[in-house]
């Protein structure tokens, strides 16, 4: 790639995105004037904003002198708030049991329900009717019980519960319970305590030591967890909006112009093209996200300052959005860059666009979900994991964050990646670029499927099949969640796995055999993948310790795996299940139509990551998928090199086998037989290791049969012997 | 110059399956001549021109362009053309003088002998006055005009028009035959796309007529008056277009 062609490109973009009003308006007008208007509002509806009486209806509050007093006309009881602005927020109407609604006192959930709907009240207190004759009962019994005079019945002792009706579903409602119950409370508390008066106990008695709150957090943790819970969220969406309308006028706009088959016909490559435009895009949609989180900053500072223990952001937090606004910037703009690519005009380009929007704001909200925490499993969510992780790193929890930032760091790149990547071979793909209007139809693309399939599966055609693998996977496991393990591991390959690739494979390609792989083998390419599954066991071992100790496995889960593979005793069934099905189902799969169709791209080793990666995801546990995606490599290279699928059957049924046998087979630590002691050794937490001799002639030897795989003649896809041709081309004319 | 040999392009579509837009075409261009392909709307015209300017890939067949092949050496291809597209396409917020510096950067001119050839350039097609004019403020003709500077601003050997004068005034339409009648005379190899019969009978030097993805006829217009016993270019190409679709509806019929 030419950097310089690259650069001029990204200048020409730059200085015509800043002649266009539009984009200055969004990245730098908008922005500037957005959040000082918003405060402005703010302070102009706060002078509007009372906070809302509370009407609550108190039914049987009993009047008897023995009592404190509950209610004073429309009010409750002023000693019963420490607050006095708060008594006048609660407007009270007392009843009688017989006056209230219907008389329906048989059911107070019905006569609360009713009273609320008809006459708007939004808390409803409800005593039972016999409360007052019950609590003098009780002050008497307690009476007798002080003086030893008179008998002391224990039920008397027990008085009826007093009830709160609010409706939860509504949050005014929530609020006035709340306050309710507290004034409740309260006042139960002054009943114990004339009781205490008069049985002669102090006070103290009761309560002997008062319960003190007294918040840790400083006014710059208050001000950091507020500020965390904004700028994350403003970071993303307008980092979006940014790349958005570039894109659109970089794409669909110079389609529209018709300058983009200029510019395709001049010497600068299609990468350098994409590149350049990538840059423009991302630049603006990082402008537009600082601009905002500056003025939203400074804005909100002013807000913020009015309240107590806030101020504004820490100006750390500047650095940490930042570093984090590049990927997620770069991750934009090669997403809207590829989904522009398909528009003709700005007009279809917004069409277009709107779904990423659609599919961004969930994961944008999902952290501001209460109990959403930074984990493993949200750190693989894409965007949502950058949420979590800057929202920890403005609180300044950095020793939470430190564990998860490589697993962030990992899935926002590989996402980058893989949208440039899209991005880059939507400008080589004529169809994109040069795509005229058709008229589209259910039946016409299935027509259209089955009448012009090839030979092998086109590339839309293996990701569709690995989505779908992985769908159809996701809604059994529920289907299956109370079904045996050799039932799940049966159904799982045979309905999951190989019934979409065998029907997929016979109505999409001409030639089954060829897509997947069905041809006979070299004998010396079987023999070496049968030796390379053996020798590379004890570094696959090695690599899923390794991947443990990283990510633990939760203790019950391996408890429950390891019962699932010790409660079946048939070692030819387990052997059949775990690895001689998968051997068959899963290479049809993932080596066999994925990979034949991923091959059109015409990168042999994109094509092999990628159908691995369908692989390792197709596996329950993150931990697990991690070898499964390296050992997927291994054998998306030996189905190449040896262009037969038997070989990777053989290696993966050795491979599974070899698991198994190791598990059942070898005597758990303190078994005094160790007859494998020679071979595998106990880790520090229990789980099985090769020594470490072993392991080195196990790294050595696979990496010898490895070299002698990559020694054989391959058969090319045309679109492999295309682009080996051009970069042959190319590096001969950079060396002449 | 240019040897296009057996070249064929499919199209998938989804209502009609695949579509042959090329069906095998061969010609050659040399340099100081002017090859025209002349074909109604549809003929394959514009398809040849992009596979030969790298826009698009072959189905099959092979093309070279001064030597370099036009799949496998397409980097190599573009640094031997100027091409021309019919719809006079140029940036909307760039001035004429930024976008022919644009291109010329491109492909890779110093900064000072770029200057100095696009001081010749604007000089020789009279397009001083338009220097500083934004491309969305100038007309078909400047418009253009300033197509053809970016397009010969690293002077190529080899220049491709693709229906240069459509939707042009009669008078840039023959402002711009003369410009490329002179380009030919420097030596340049033009191959130009046309379906007006009177440009392609008085510019170019060898004519292709062109239908439905195939060459019918090629050669001189001589040659081809001669060959076919037609009077005129007009006769030739009616007669020509007829013939072909007679023969394939009899095909299709039988």
């Amino acid at each position: 790639m030419n950097w310089s062609n690259v650069k001029l490109i990204l200048a020409r973009e730059i200085r015509d995105q800043l002649r266009d009003r539009r984009t200055l308006f969004m990245i730098a007008v908008l922005p500037l004037v957005l959040y000082p208007l918003l405060g402005m509002s703010v302070f102009q509806v706060m002078q509007f904003m009372s906070e809302h009486a509370i009407r609550v209806l108190v039914v049987g509050a009993p009047e008897i002198g023995q009592l404190p007093p509950l209610v004073d006309k429309d009010r409750f009881a002023a000693d019963l708030f420490s607050d006095r602005e708060a008594i006048a927020l609660l407007q009270v109407t007392s009843r009688s049991s017989g006056d209230a609604a219907g008389g329906a006192a048989s059911n107070p959930l019905e006569l609360a329900r009713d009273e609320m709907r008809e006459d708007g009240f939004d808390v409803v207190v409800y005593f039972p009717p016999d409360f007052a004759e019950r609590f003098a009962r009780f002050s008497q019994a307690l009476a007798n019980s002080r003086s030893g005079k008179g008998p002391v019945n224990e039920a008397d002792l027990k008085l009826p519960g007093v009830a709160i009706y609010p409706n939860l579903a509504e949050d005014a409602s929530t609020a006035a319970y709340r306050r309710v119950a507290d004034v409740l409370s309260r006042w139960r508390d002054q009943i114990g305590r004339r009781n205490l008066e008069a049985s002669g106990i102090p006070l103290a008695a009761a309560k002997p030591f008062p319960i003190k709150t007294r918040d840790v957090a400083g006014k710059g943790q208050h001000t950091a967890a507020v500020w965390a819970k904004i700028l994350p969220f403003v970071l993303v969406i307008w980092a979006l909006t940014g790349a958005f309308y570039p894109a659109i006028d970089l794409c669909a706009g110079e389609k529209e112009r018709g300058t983009l088959e200029t510019l395709l016909s001049s010497p600068a490559e299609r990468l350098e093209i994409v590149w350049g435009k990538l840059l423009t895009i991302m630049l603006f949609s990082a402008a537009t996200a600082m601009l905002n989180l500056t003025s939203l900053a400074i804005t909100g500072s002013f807000v913020l300052s009015q309240i107590p223990n806030l101020g504004p952001p820490p100006a750390l937090a500047f650095v940490w959005l930042l570093l984090a606004l590049v990927p997620v910037s770069a991750l934009f703009a090669a997403l809207c860059l590829a989904l522009a690519a398909f528009a003709r005009s700005t007009k279809e380009g917004q069409y277009y666009l709107m779904p990423l929007v659609l599919v961004t704001m969930p994961l944008v909200i999902l952290p501001m979900a209460p109990g959403v925490e930074l984990n493993l499993g949200n750190s693989l969510i894409p965007i949502t994991g950058v949420v979590l992780l800057l929202r920890a790193m403005l609180e300044g929890n950095y020793l939470v964050v430190l564990p998860y930032t490589p697993v962030v760091v990992a899935v926002t790149l590989c996402c980058c990646l893989l949208a440039i990547r899209w991005a880059t071979d939507q400008f080589n793909t004529e169809s994109v670029l040069f795509r005229e209007s058709e008229r589209w139809g259910v039946s016409l693309w299935i027509r259209h499927l089955v009448r012009d399939r090839g030979a092998t599966p086109s590339f839309a055609d293996a990701m569709f099949c690995g989505v779908l693998i992985l769908l159809i996977k996701f809604f059994m496991s529920f289907g299956l969640i109370f079904s045996d393990f050799v039932t799940v591991a049966a159904v799982t390959q045979l309905v999951v796995i190989a019934t979409p690739v065998l029907l997929m494979t016979v109505m999409l390609t001409r030639s089954p055999a060829q897509t997947l792989l069905l041809r006979r083998p070299a004998l010396r390419a079987s023999l070496a993948a049968v030796l390379l599954a053996v020798v590379l066991h004890p570094t696959a071992n090695l690599l899923q310790v390794i991947v443990n100790r990283v990510y633990p496995l939760n203790e019950q889960l391996v408890q429950a795996l390891n019962r699932l593979l010790l409660e079946q005793d048939n070692i030819w069934i387990l052997l059949l299940v775990i690895a001689v099905m998968p051997a068959i189902c899963e290479e049809l799969a993932f080596r066999g139509f994925i990979l034949s169709g991923l091959r059109h791209m015409g990168h042999k080793w994109s094509a092999i990551i990628i159908s691995s990666i369908f692989f390792g995801a197709a596996h329950a546990l993150f931990q697990q998928s991690i070898v499964t995606f390296v050992v997927g490599m291994i054998l998306g290279f030996i189905a190449v090199q040896a262009g037969s699928l038997v070989p990777c059957m053989l290696f993966h049924v050795v491979h599974n086998s070899m698991g198994v046998l190791v598990h059942k087979l070898a005597p758990p630590a303190g078994d005094e037989t160790r007859w494998l002691d020679w071979l595998v050794r106990n880790g520090s937490a229990g789980e099985q290791l090769y020594h470490w001799p072993v392991l080195v002639v196990s790294i050595l030897a696979s990496a010898g049969i490895l070299y002698w795989f990559h020694r054989l003649p391959y058969a090319r896809t045309p679109e492999e012997s295309l682009q080996e041709a051009i970069e042959h081309q190319s590096a001969t004319w950079l060396a002449g | 110059m240019i040897h296009v040999r057996h070249l064929t392009k499919n199209y998938a579509d989804l209502e009609r399956g695949k579509i042959v837009a090329l069906g095998g075409v061969s010609f050659d261009a040399m340099p100081g001549a002017i090859y025209g392909l002349l074909g109604p709307n549809g003929a394959g015209k514009t398809t040849v021109l992009r596979i030969l300017s790298t826009i698009l890939k072959p189905s099959a067949g092979t093309a070279s362009v001064n030597g370099y092949d036009v799949l496998t050496q397409a980097s190599l291809v573009r640094h031997q053309i100027g091409y021309v597209s019919t719809n006079t396409a140029v940036y909307d917020r760039m001035t004429a003088w930024e976008m022919v510096e644009y291109f010329g950067r491109l492909y890779g001119i110093a900064q000072g002998p770029l200057r100095e050839r696009m001081e010749q350039l604007f000089a020789r097609l009279q397009m001083d006055e338009i220097r500083d004019v934004l491309g969305a403020k100038m007309s078909t003709g400047m418009k253009q005009k300033v197509s053809i500077a970016r397009a010969i601003v690293h002077d190529p050997p080899v220049l491709i028009f693709d229906e240069a004068t459509a939707g042009l005034d009669v008078l840039v339409a023959r402002a711009l035959l003369k410009t490329i009648a002179e380009l030919r005379d420097h030596g340049k190899c033009v191959v130009m796309s046309t379906h007006i019969l009177r440009d392609a009978e008085k510019l170019c030097d060898r004519i292709a007529i062109m239908h439905r993805g195939h060459i019918l006829a090629e050669g001189t217009l001589a040659e081809l008056c001669d060959r076919h016993e037609q009077r005129d270019l007009e006769e030739l190409f009616f007669d020509l277009i007829h013939q072909h679709d007679r023969a394939q509806a009899t095909a299709a019929a039988s």
